[in-house]
């Protein structure tokens, strides 16, 4: 310890008196010796000659007395790192190369990664998130449906592995307070569900037992937002009577700022719920609809199989209590609601993950290769520091070193990329993103990115070591070209080769997205988006808003105007419910669900979705008349696969005293309309049944306009129309129908503009890597090449001979990348839309591509070879 | 012995220094000295088997100092020249009994080995 303590004082000021007092001491050390001699009879010259061959090499003595006071391994890596500072800034072309191919490739790698941190890695913003569960119910073919009210009381009675089961259902609904009118998502929840996912409210209180019973007053609690907006923060809305939809509501609570809902993209439960209120679970209605989403929280030190295990039980007793028809094909699954959230993202954001992680791999073998053909060049350098007395570890530490510090420039470089990244993929907000907004930078996206640049650059660090592992010194000094040793060369090219590879990889998988994103841009959604102009009201009534439908289908420019509960491709809250045909067995009537639309007459006409079989709804299906239902023809073959539907009975759920007072009742379908993509473009995922608005009120009802091209002043033009029917009716959601049908294609947008961003990086790198790796053959074999021409080889020869060079390892490289693609690409699947993972034209073109551009990062080199001028060549030399 | 010459040079060295600080302490012992008579008093006292190499004398006595085994200060000799002094400080006369005894452990284990049956 003292010795280090001595060696700092040292290392550093006291150093020049120390050599000072050195060269003294030496002097005197010198004199003694000489007068040694000159007492044995010696003449000065003599004297000082014969002493100063006693005393030795001074110069070793201070070199060695110098090192004695410094601390050798850290000076040595001081001069490493000043070296390889001079290195960089010599070669500032390269080593810009370098820092650029490492900022995008680590630049990648950190911004995927931390869409993976905080998507995949990160708990979920809620207290004992790792206990927190999602279940769902299935009845029939439908694996993931909501639970009933009586289904949610009875688990909850049989239930010991969870210490809480909550629900929550999604609607539409006015926004709470005075104020211009606003249509909002209102959730209804059972009164344990909010502390299950929020600790406190930061004002008030969150629903209690007391908010469930019978006549309970009507609450609410307000998120943030509502109230910042709406009332202006202020903290004395706690107790307060506030304007809600038709009523009046208490608040009692207001939710934190930070909370927010997170649920899976099925759930239909949004995560811009505005305001909660409570509803009650109880076992009243035996065959009462399902629509509660429901999460458990696993009571401390239960195990998710043992809560399968209860639920597997309870299940089955359920099934015994007679609730819906029948329901012996009741099951629940319990899943980690952590992990299904993620659900539908995980598979695509891993695959990002590989491709972006195959683009730094390419660019770290363009970065070896490169500064594998410096170090060769250094070559003769490296040999004579090695002569001087180099050891060979010392000149790997150097390489390691330069590479090393390469690597901390680039990913600081990176890490400014990455930001760039996340910022521009939260811009692009493709929806399956759309929950997560915040992606952190948190500590262990940091330590990615710079675990990943120190992994990288000691990768492509420990390439020119391996180049100069075997420094022959004479042989290196003695010739007098750059070495072009056999085995050197492999390595180089056997790094090409692999680049090629994995570029295959990326291409053959973009080739894929973007045929998939083709194929979803062709898709037939089931109606005709192109002029139909969309908004939202809520609705004052059956006559006003068959009056409102009336006075917007006059506007001039409007062909025809009607109206539906829910558009297509829109994310408001659904219902659904189970269908089923007169004389369905008891299972049969619990085997078919079907999306439930409430709508005005003319609306298949405004969409142009197409009237299959039977009539549109008329004014005369109202509630004094007969029931009527119009199914798709999905729900149509589902439920009459040999007949016509036309004049059928269909059982389903219809409201008509209310919003939401559902029953089971029956009606004639008088009409089959083909299926529209609700959900989602590219899969069915249930069929419709369409019921005439009278049967199934809605508080809020979505205008279609069908127009003749493009009208400006046509939102202006409706306000105005339903502001002469009704001063108070409120409009959100103003937006032509093309927006929809673009956003639901945003995902697969997304997806392919990343991937072929991705292989276009890969390509320019790779291709840059060929052309390199060959140009730097070309310029080592000038003189071989020179001297076969000057004894007759004809030009054509020496092309056709660096292009077999390349070709050579271009080869191997695409078939590894073809094989490569075979075993990956199924991995994709799930990914991919009307296309096979094997599609043999996608290979075909791909392959092309390569060789192609592999050809042609040949060519130039080889062209440079065949332009050589013999003597030229021969003199160079 | 050909075993020595296969040793990294690092650890030839290391071999080497620690016997020469203990020379060097031990040429301290008694007297004080400057760097010329410590040299001198190892090639007599080992009969000229030793020949100290400046190259390592000299970080050997830097080393030393900087344990503080050894202080140095600049006097005059007896043949008015100015030199550096060096002597053994307490912790060095410490170490030097210490390593003496532990040298001659060695030497003795090492004759015992080495030393011809019989």
């Amino acid at each position: 310890m003292r010795q280090w303590w001595s060696k700092i004082r040292c290392a550093f000021g006291r150093r020049q008196d120390l050599a000072r007092e050195l060269e003294q001491e030496m002097d005197a050390h010198l004199e003694f010796l000489i007068e040694r001699n000159l007492g044995q009879g010696l003449s000065l010259d003599e004297a000082r000659t014969a002493a100063q061959r006693e005393f030795g090499n001074r110069t070793v003595v201070r070199e060695r007395v110098y090192q004695s006071w410094q601390f050798p391994r850290f000076e040595s890596f001081l001069q490493d790192i000043r070296y390889a500072l001079r290195g960089i800034a010599k070669a500032p072309t390269l080593s810009l190369v370098v820092i650029l191919t490492l900022a995008i490739g680590i630049g990648a790698n950190t911004a995927i990664f931390s869409f993976v941190n905080a998507v995949l890695l990160r708990p979920l913003p809620y207290p004992s998130a790792d206990r927190l569960t999602i279940l769902w119910s299935a009845l029939g073919y439908s694996g993931r449906a909501p639970f009933s009210s009586f289904e949610v009381f009875h688990l909850r009675q049989r239930s010991k592995q969870f210490d809480q089961i909550a629900g929550i259902w999604v609607t539409n609904g006015a926004l709470p307070g005075d104020g211009p009118a606003e249509q909002v998502k209102v959730a209804h929840v059972t009164s344990n569900f909010l502390p299950l996912l929020c600790p406190r409210p930061a004002l008030g209180r969150f629903f209690g037992p007391e908010d469930d019973l019978e006549n309970a007053p009507s609450t609410l609690v307000l998120t943030h937002g509502v109230w910042a907006r709406r009332f202006g923060s202020d903290t004395s809305i706690i107790g307060q009577s506030i304007r809600y939809g038709r009523h009046r509501s208490t608040v009692i609570g207001v939710l934190p700022a930070d909370f927010r809902l997170i649920f899976p993209d099925d759930a239909s439960v949004p995560p811009n719920v505005e305001a909660f209120e409570s509803i009650p679970v109880g076992p009243w209605q035996p065959d009462g609809p399902s629509f509660l989403h429901v999460i458990g929280r696993l009571r401390n030190g239960a195990t998710l199989a043992a809560a399968q295990a209860e639920m597997n039980s309870a299940a089955t007793q359920i099934n015994k209590l007679g609730g819906r028809a029948s329901m012996d094909n009741f099951t629940v699954s319990v899943f980690p609601f952590q992990a299904d959230t993620v659900r539908e993202v995980r598979p695509s954001l891993l695959s990002l993950f590989a491709g972006v992680g195959l683009v730094l791999l390419i660019g770290c073998a363009n970065i070896a290769n490169i500064l594998m053909a410096r170090a060769r060049r250094r070559l003769r350098e490296t040999s004579i520091r090695a002569a001087l007395g180099a050891s060979r570890s010392r000149l790997a530490r150097q390489f390691l070193t330069e590479s090393l510090l390469l690597g901390l420039i680039g990913s600081v470089a990176a890490l400014a990329t990455g930001l760039a990244a996340i910022h521009a993929i939260i811009a692009t907000r493709p929806p399956s993103f759309a929950n997560f907004n915040h992606v952190p930078l948190d500590t262990r996206v940091l330590s990615f990115n710079f675990a990943v640049a120190l992994g990288v650059s000691t990768l492509f660090g420990l390439a020119p070591v391996f180049s100069v592992r075997s420094v022959d010194l004479t042989r290196d000094l003695r010739e007098r070209t750059h070495p072009s040793g056999g085995s050197r060369r492999h390595w180089t090219n056997a790094l090409v080769s692999a680049e090629i590879a994995l570029a295959f990889v990326l291409l053959i998988s973009t080739g894929l997205l973007m045929q998939s994103f083709i194929n979803i841009l062709h898709t037939d959604p089931g109606f005709q988006p192109g002029n139909v102009f969309t908004f939202r009201v809520s609705v004052p009534g059956y006559a006003p808003l068959r009056l409102i439908q009336q006075k917007l289908a006059a506007l001039p420019g409007v062909q025809s105007a009607s109206a539906i509960s829910h558009l297509p491709l829109d994310d408001a809250g659904n219902w659904y419910d189970y269908y089923y045909r007169e004389g369905a067995s008891p299972t049969e009537q619990t085997s078919v669900m079907a999306d439930h639309r409430s709508t005005l007459p003319g609306y298949f006409a405004a969409i142009e979705a197409p009237l299959l079989e039977g009539r549109d709804f008329t004014d005369a299906d109202d509630l004094q008349h007969q029931h009527v239902a119009i199914i798709d023809d999905v729900l149509a073959h589902q439920l009459w696969p040999d007949q016509s539907a036309i004049g059928q009975k269909i059982n389903l759920s219809d409201s008509p005293s209310g919003f939401y007072q559902f029953q089971r009742d029956w009606a004639i379908v008088v009409g089959v309309v083909h299926h529209v993509q609700y959900h989602s473009l590219t899969t069915i995922v249930r069929p419709q049944i369409y019921v005439p608005y009278p049967l199934a009120p809605r508080p809020s009802m979505s205008f279609v306009l069908h127009t003749s091209g493009v009208k400006p002043g046509l939102a202006t033009a409706a306000r105005v129309t339903i502001d002469s029917v009704s001063k108070d009716i409120p409009i959100t959601h103003i937006e032509p129908m093309q927006l929809l049908v673009d956003r639901a294609r945003s995902e697969s947008r997304f997806a392919s503009l990343l991937a072929t961003l991705l292989s276009l990086i890969a390509l320019v790198l790779a291709t840059s890597g060929i052309y390199g790796v060959l140009s730097y053959s070309v310029a080592q074999r000038t003189t071989e090449i020179g001297i076969r021409m000057a004894i007759g080889a004809p030009r054509a020869l020496v092309l056709r001979m660096i292009l077999a060079d390349g070709f050579a390892w271009i080869l191997p490289g695409l078939l590894a990348g073809i094989l490569l693609s075979v075993a990956v690409m199924p991995l994709l699947a799930h990914l991919l839309y009307g296309v096979r993972p094997g599609n043999l034209t996608n290979y075909a073109v791909m392959i092309v591509a390569v060789l192609v551009l592999s050809a042609l990062a040949a060519f130039l080199p080889a062209r440079r070879a065949m332009r050589i001028d013999p003597l030229t060549a021969l003199r160079y030399e | 012995m050909s075993t020595v010459d296969y040793l990294p040079e690092d650890e030839k060295l290391a071999l080497l220094q620690g016997t020469l600080e203990l020379l060097i302490l031990r040429s301290l012992k008694l007297e004080s000295n400057h760097a010329y008579g410590i040299s001198q008093f190892l090639d007599r006292q080992s009969g000229s088997e030793f020949m100290v190499d400046n190259g390592s004398l000299y970080p050997a006595l830097q080393r030393l100092l900087q344990r503080k085994w050894i202080a140095g200060q600049w006097k005059i000799s007896p043949n008015g020249r100015r030199a550096r002094y060096y002597s053994l400080t307490p912790v060095g006369r410490k170490e030097l009994l210490r390593a003496t005894s532990k040298w001659q452990r060695f030497t003795v284990a090492m004759a015992k080995i080495l030393a011809p049956e019989g």
